[in-house]
């Protein structure tokens, strides 16, 4: 017997909450792919980051003390209060408050993040200038990676199963396959998945750019240096997010009249086993990872009508995952296109923005386009959608999230199966 | 007027240390209306949880160049603004002296 057979019923998402460079809702992200509406900028006079990079993504401002208790808005990541403001649309849009809804203990919050990492930069500069009373005792609370999950649960009161996976650019991803199985279990009603990313700080810059990893002769024309699957791609272009989803048993989401988005129906995870940052040449980890997912959903290629690639714009990264894909899918490719086009590359929280686009086009049977993919590199083959978004009728689609450690994940999305679906 | 001098330096540094106190607290983003030397620093006071307590000690340490131990610390709680402040210039006091003599 199968996972997904072990499960009483499905897990459809009920509340999303996004924070991204092109706006706070699935259907701004949505709208930024097909209007070709960038969310990528030089640095902004005064940011850290000028002079360090050419092109990032940076997010809407927030002010901490709209999310936090007064006291510990000072030395709190900008990652943790990214996540705090999308959790706190994802619960309001899913209607769910814990405790009058839903038992605290059968809540789960598994959130990721690469952690607080421009905190701990930041407080190391202090104390190198300043010695030990530099350092605020605050840091540990404002930067660990679990801090997210942890203020999350603190905040709305959830007591339940509380984690917080690190697989770097696959986090997002692999945080809501965890919430799949979790409520597939029977261990929770109710799993609040989600991750945050804040890369824009100079030490982080810095090391991508001696990696030879961010796109780069962009300067003058900042909306098309994220290229996936283009012939001129040339790196990524880094960008701050986050997003959330409330994840709930459909028979759950029933009980209290709630209405959902898409269900999650299967999911896949391996590793490329291969070398830290490098994917697989030959792409065999990440299209195993694909065939995994489909047969977890118990459906087959010919049944997916959409598939959001990971696509990050590196000449190795898109190459190895459009193997993937031809070699997964065979006969039955599908559309694909990317969505880091527009956003840039949120790491691990891209994962969540990208899930939230791909349960739209289900939703709505229209398949989002790859900005600028001008010239397909013949190496990325694929039944690309680029320029104009297509219409298309779709039962499943897929999002892939792939991370620096070899991490892939694959998940599949199908039409909700609540009573009720949410209008998008 | 020579008399005058050192209750006069006390006091100003009663003062600084009450000064310091206050912005510290006004820079953790605590709430220093009505807080006097009455006031407890902990839960029944002005508030302060374990790791604001640490901070302004930090703070304390940092502005007039001295150290508290950790057994101190722990008694931060139940001091009253004023016996915090007392506390303080003790220190003050025990440095200066100690360094006199060293």
């Amino acid at each position: 017997m199968s996972e997904r057979d072990a499960g009483r019923d499905g897990v459809v998402i009920t509340g999303m909450g996004l924070v991204t460079t092109v706006g706070t809702s699935a259907a701004e992200v949505m709208a930024a792919m097909c209007d070709g509406r960038s969310g990528l900028s030089t640095p902004p006079p005064g940011h850290p980051l000028q002079g360090a990079v050419e092109v990032a993504g940076f997010g809407p401002p927030i002010d901490p003390a709209a999310v936090l208790p007064g006291p510990e808005t000072r030395v709190v990541d900008r990652y943790i209060v990214m996540v705090l403001r999308a959790a706190e649309d994802a619960l309001a849009d899913a209607g769910l408050e814990i405790g009058r809804d839903v038992d605290p203990y059968r809540t789960a919050v598994v959130v990721s993040s690469t952690g607080g990492l421009p905190t701990l930069e930041a407080q190391s500069i202090e104390r190198s200038q300043r010695g030990r009373v530099g350092v605020s005792p605050y840091l540990l609370p404002g930067m660990l990676p679990n801090m997210g999950a942890a203020r999350i649960a603190i905040k709305y009161g959830i007591r339940g199963y509380s984690s917080c996976v690190a697989t770097a650019c696959a986090a997002g991803g692999q945080s809501i396959a965890e919430g799949l199985r979790l409520l597939r279990s029977g261990l929770a009603d109710v799993a609040v998945c989600g991750c945050s990313e804040a890369p824009l700080f100079r030490t982080l810059a810095d090391t991508f750019t001696n990696a030879r990893a961010l796109a780069r002769g962009w300067a003058q024309d900042p909306a098309s240096a994220s290229r996936p699957f283009d012939r001129r791609r040339n790196g990524i272009v880094l960008a701050e997010g986050a997003g959330v989803f409330v994840l709930e048993r459909a028979a759950h989401a029933d009980a209290r009249g709630a209405a959902g988005y898409a269900d999650v129906v299967g999911w896949g995870a391996t590793n490329d086993a291969y070398h830290p940052i490098t994917p697989r040449p030959d792409g065999e980890g990440a299209a195993e990872c694909m065939r995994r997912a489909l047969a977890d959903a118990g459906i087959g290629p010919a049944d997916v009508g959409y598939l959001n690639a990971h696509g990050t714009g590196t000449k190795l990264g898109d190459t190895a995952e459009a193997l993937a894909i031809r070699t997964a899918f065979g006969d039955h490719q599908p559309p694909v296109s990317a969505t880091k086009a527009v956003t840039g590359h949120m790491l691990g929280a891209s994962g969540m923005a990208e899930a939230a686009v791909t349960v739209l086009a289900l939703r709505r049977g229209l398949l989002p386009p790859t900005q600028n993919l001008d010239d397909p590199d013949p190496a990325c083959e694929l039944d690309h959608v680029r320029k104009l978004a297509r219409p298309a009728r779709l039962s499943h689609a897929v999002s892939n999230s792939f991370g620096f450690g070899g991490h892939n994940v694959s998940l599949v999305f199908g039409q909700p199966s609540t009573r009720l679906a949410r209008a998008v | 007027m020579t008399d005058d001098a050192p209750a006069a330096a006390e006091s100003s540094t009663d003062e600084q240390i009450r000064e310091v106190i206050l912005r510290s607290l006004r820079e953790m983003n605590y709430d220093t209306t009505g807080i006097d030397d009455a006031t407890l620093l902990g839960p029944a006071g002005a508030d302060l949880e374990s790791l604001a307590l640490a901070e302004l000690l930090v703070r304390v340490e940092d502005a007039f160049g001295v150290r508290f131990e950790d057994d101190e610390a722990e008694q931060m709680a139940v001091l009253t603004v004023g016996e915090f402040r007392a506390a303080v210039a003790a220190r003050i006091g025990a440095g200066a002296a100690s360094s006199a003599v060293g």
